[in-house]
């Protein structure tokens, strides 16, 4: 007989006054003790939802409307709260995206088993300490963590932690909601094998949830594909790996390539050559729509943070890094998160001054700018930021957002102005226009809304871009077109780009030049392709390696 | 073309055209589309706030006792018997058919007194509610919005505001301008009453200054007070009608409390007044405990119901704060 067995499924979340939502459709799976079965799915297609009715942790709005939860020869969908609560011992447990913050800060980590321990009653008080430092080893953390606080626990080592806790109830199934998803890529990476040994070593059963159909290959024996609250396909990883059958898995797997790769192509992606390499890099021969004719020149520049709490050392978050954007090119800022991207990118916006060195742009000292002046560089030097859903306000049309810097910077008014909003939303493909312009943003998908972004950065005839990792917030379906979009701008326009990420992947495609950061200092700089395929620095190979590869998994020689 | 993708990069071009396309031509035509109009997107965005409120039990209780305090003083010269002025009765009557409620000890009609009190009580809680929540939501914001040395000042001085004793400061303040009426009182209660609006308002637009709508208007190259007026304040609606109802209250218990110690106009009538003269009339002794139970009660219920109305402006901003919808 299978662990679990869902039979029908349904679940539906009912706010008051609002329409309904069937998150999953008669649902029907069943997992056999000792499975490692990878549940993908982008978002909105009900996969969290469905985790978190198995493990009976759904909460209102939501309701199972109907079907059957069986897990070991008990209907689960009708436990009462008691009931359940004997039954998570032994049973199902779960460990959540945000698991990091799911610790209490005021209390030490021991106290978190202690309570686990007490409440189930099923270990010894004598032996409790002993207990949570074997469990705590299974996760490779040292039996010091046991005093620490929460606060004084890296993201990673706080994921750690929960599983441990989730493992103390020695579950027979256990819900991974994905789980590296808020972490930073080479954590991500570590955690992963960590779950991976430890499914191996302890034999639960495994339910790994994520949107990144790469992870789930890499780990999962048996992959279900859902979509739109429906399972679609579910098979094992192999088969999926090689012969998906459903075309929205198909559409998933195509989105994935290994940026190491001699040609990168993503579907709906199309590289162009920019107006610059067009003009065969003369600058007379540059088409008048050629937006850059500046450079941005950073020399030399360090930032250093002021430390956080007394007595510990100050934080230098960029050290000694010089570049040079040239007009029309686009370059990439690579490293992973704390690496001191984002600062280098709020030094060259004007919007932090660096501790020493320059930054220049054309004639304008960026670092001396004064508050007022910094509309001047803003009129040149636009952003798109990292968060579609934090970036517009959510009382605004789009027609507003819009209108306000075309009136700012060009000095239109009225129709010109709304003439030229028009324009705008044609340029980033929102058509038809008049529609959009009405909208407000919650009546957007991600995508959509990620245009509105770039087109308002568009809006004063920007030279210089710099995007934020603008697409890591985004479904892999939709990334494809942002990406596209900001290849088309830099090609048509002739604008320049700073593209940060830490997605090598998306780098590889959108950019000429990379510039690789680690702890705040350049390691590896050159052309993208260069410097993708033939790494020289270690740090760069380990980013590289820290990107799932199912046909890394499968297959060995059928690699691209 | 399924049996040959092996390599995901050759993967011919998937089936599912453009999931984005899709998605915009359903909401395209989706049920809910703003109005044109900015005045009528106003008023839908107005009317779904009143509905939000009203659908929240104790806030409907609230609005309804409000609504009635508001008509009485309305069509108070339509509702009340006789002039409150009017002293031509006889003095400390007991209820009767003419007088509901009696008469006091200078000879008017309770009933008629308590019907009108109710304007002046509307009036100082609406009036100096809304001043100082004015007050509040521009030193609030602007003080949450800037940084530097002004900010320290606004800090020194919201503080100093805030660990003054209000009644005391109240009563120094009403006593130095006597005899000035209501403008008086209101303004008292509006300069004792607004500093804890700021200190509420200031923390929420310290939070939601650094989300990225707010970065990305400055990338417009929009001016701090548009950033400010346009971008922060109407992200902040509810807060701020919250905390109107909250001065509102408190403006109408200082108006009470000032009428009823006698440092207000005494020749109005209000609730505090009627209080005021009761006591003097030493009402309590010669058994007319109505004169003072009936103001006394309006003032009650009418800081009740607009704290009642409050819980339903908490639900505006935080659906979960919304009651009925499970645990």
């Amino acid at each position: 007989m299978s662990l679990l067995e869902i039979q029908d499924l349904s679940v539906v979340y009912e706010p008051r006054g609002a329409v309904p939502t069937h998150a999953v459709k008669n649902a029907s799976l069943s997992l056999e003790q000792g499975e490692f079965v990878g549940l993908v799915g982008e978002s909105g297609s009900g996969k969290s939802t469905l985790g978190f009715a198995v493990t009976r942790l759904a909460k209102a709005p939501a309701r199972i409307s109907g079907g059957r939860i069986v897990f070991d020869g008990t209907d689960i969908a009708h436990l009462d709260a008691e009931e359940l609560r004997s039954q998570r011992r032994g049973g199902f447990a779960m460990v959540l995206q945000s698991g990091m913050n799911a610790l209490n800060p005021v209390r030490s980590i021991a106290n978190h088993f202690g309570d686990i321990f007490a409440a189930h009653g099923h270990v010894p008080k004598g032996r409790r300490r002993q207990r949570a430092i074997e469990l705590l080893d299974k996760v490779q953390l040292p039996s010091t963590v046991l005093d620490r606080y929460p606060g004084e626990l890296s993201g990673g080592m706080r994921q750690r932690v929960s599983i441990a806790l989730a493992l103390s109830l020695e579950p027979r199934l256990m819900v991974f909601d994905e789980p590296t998803t808020a972490l930073d890529v080479l954590v991500q990476h570590a955690v992963m094998d960590t779950v991976r040994e430890l499914q191996a070593a302890e034999g639960f059963t495994a339910v790994l949830i994520s949107h990144d159909l790469g992870v789930v290959l890499e780990s999962a024996e048996r992959v279900v594909v859902m979509h739109d609250g429906e399972i679609v396909e579910d098979g094992a990883s192999r088969q999926i790996f090689s012969a998906p059958a459903h075309p929205y898995t198909q559409m998933l797997l195509s989105h994935y390539a290994d940026p190491r790769a001699e040609v990168v192509e993503l579907p709906g992606f199309e590289r162009k050559a920019s107006a610059a390499e067009r003009a065969g890099g003369n600058g007379e021969a540059r088409p008048e729509r050629a937006a850059a004719h500046d450079a941005i020149v950073v020399d030399h520049v360090s930032k250093v943070y002021p430390p956080p709490r007394r007595g510990e050392k100050a934080v230098t978050a960029v050290d000694d890094v010089s570049f040079r954007l040239e007009p029309g090119a686009a370059m990439a800022l690579v490293g992973q998160s704390g690496s001191g991207k984002s600062t280098i990118a709020k030094m060259v916006t004007g919007v932090e001054r660096p501790t020493s060195g320059t930054v220049t742009f054309g004639d304008l000292r960026v670092d001396r700018l004064r508050r007022r002046q910094l509309r001047t560089l803003h009129a040149d030097v636009q952003m798109v930021f990292q968060d579609p859903y934090s970036a517009l306000n959510p009382l605004h049309t789009v027609e507003y957002t819009l209108t306000r810097p075309v009136e700012n910077f060009t000095g239109l008014k009225g129709e010109a102005a709304r003439e030229r909003v028009l324009q705008l939303l044609e340029t980033v493909g929102l058509t038809p226009v008049e529609q959009y312009a009405a909208k407000l943003p919650h009546q957007l998908s991600g995508g959509q809304r990620q245009r509105v972004v770039i087109a308002r950065a568009l809006a004063s005839d920007p030279q210089v871009l710099i995007a934020d990792e603008p697409v890591s917030m985004l479904d892999v379906s939709l990334r494809a077109g942002v990406l596209s979009l900001l290849e088309d701008l830099r090609a048509d326009l002739g604008v320049s780009l700073l593209y940060i990420t830490h997605d090598l992947l998306s780098a590889r495609v959108v950019t000429d030049q990379i510039m690789v950061l680690h702890h705040g200092k350049v390691v590896e700089s050159g052309g993208t392709t260069q410097v993708l395929r033939f790494p020289e620095d270690a740090y760069t190979t380990q980013l590289l390696d820290a990107i799932p590869q199912p046909a890394r998994r499968f297959a060995g020689g059928a690699a691209s | 073309m399924a049996d040959t993708t092996a390599d995901p990069t050759t993967t011919a071009t998937p089936a599912i055209a453009d999931p984005e396309s899709a998605r915009g031509a359903e909401s395209v035509n989706g049920p809910r589309r703003p109005a044109r109009t900015r005045l009528g997107r106003t008023g839908q965005v107005l009317g779904r706030a009143f509905a939000t409120v009203w659908a929240n039990p104790k806030a409907r209780v609230g609005l309804v006792i409000l609504g009635m305090f508001v008509l009485m003083a309305i069509f108070a010269p339509l509702l009340a018997p006789y002039s409150p002025h009017d002293d031509s009765f006889g003095r400390n009557e007991p209820g009767s058919a003419a007088h509901w409620l009696g008469t006091t000890g200078a000879g008017e009609d309770v009933l008629s007194q308590v019907i009108y009190g109710a304007r002046v009580s509307l009036l100082v809680g609406f009036v100096a509610g809304g001043l100082s929540t004015v007050v509040a939501v521009v030193i609030g914001l602007s003080w949450g919005y800037l940084r530097g040395w002004g900010n320290d000042v606004v800090n020194f001085l919201v503080n100093l505001f805030l660990v003054m004793p209000g009644l005391p400061l109240m009563i120094i303040i009403a006593a130095y301008l006597q005899n000035g009426g209501l403008p008086m009182i209101i303004l008292v209660v509006v300069i004792t009453g607004w500093a804890w609006g700021a200190r509420v308002l200031r923390s929420q637009t310290q939070s939601l200054r650094s989300r990225d709508f707010v970065t990305a208007a400055i990338f417009s190259g929009e001016s701090s007070a548009r950033v400010v007026f346009r971008e922060i304040l109407p992200n902040m609606t509810s807060m701020i009608a919250g905390s109107f109802f909250g001065a509102a209250t408190s403006a109408v218990l200082a108006e009470s409390g000032l009428s009823f110690l006698g440092l207000g106009d005494m020749a109005t009538v209000s609730w505090g007044s009627m209080i005021f003269w009761a006591q003097n009339s030493m009402a309590i002794l010669t058994g007319q405990w109505i004169l003072l139970f009936a103001p006394g009660l309006c003032i009650a219920l009418l800081a009740t119901s607009m704290t009642l109305v409050n819980f339903g402006v908490d639900g505006l901003s935080n659906p979960r704060l919304r009651e009925g919808t499970g645990r």
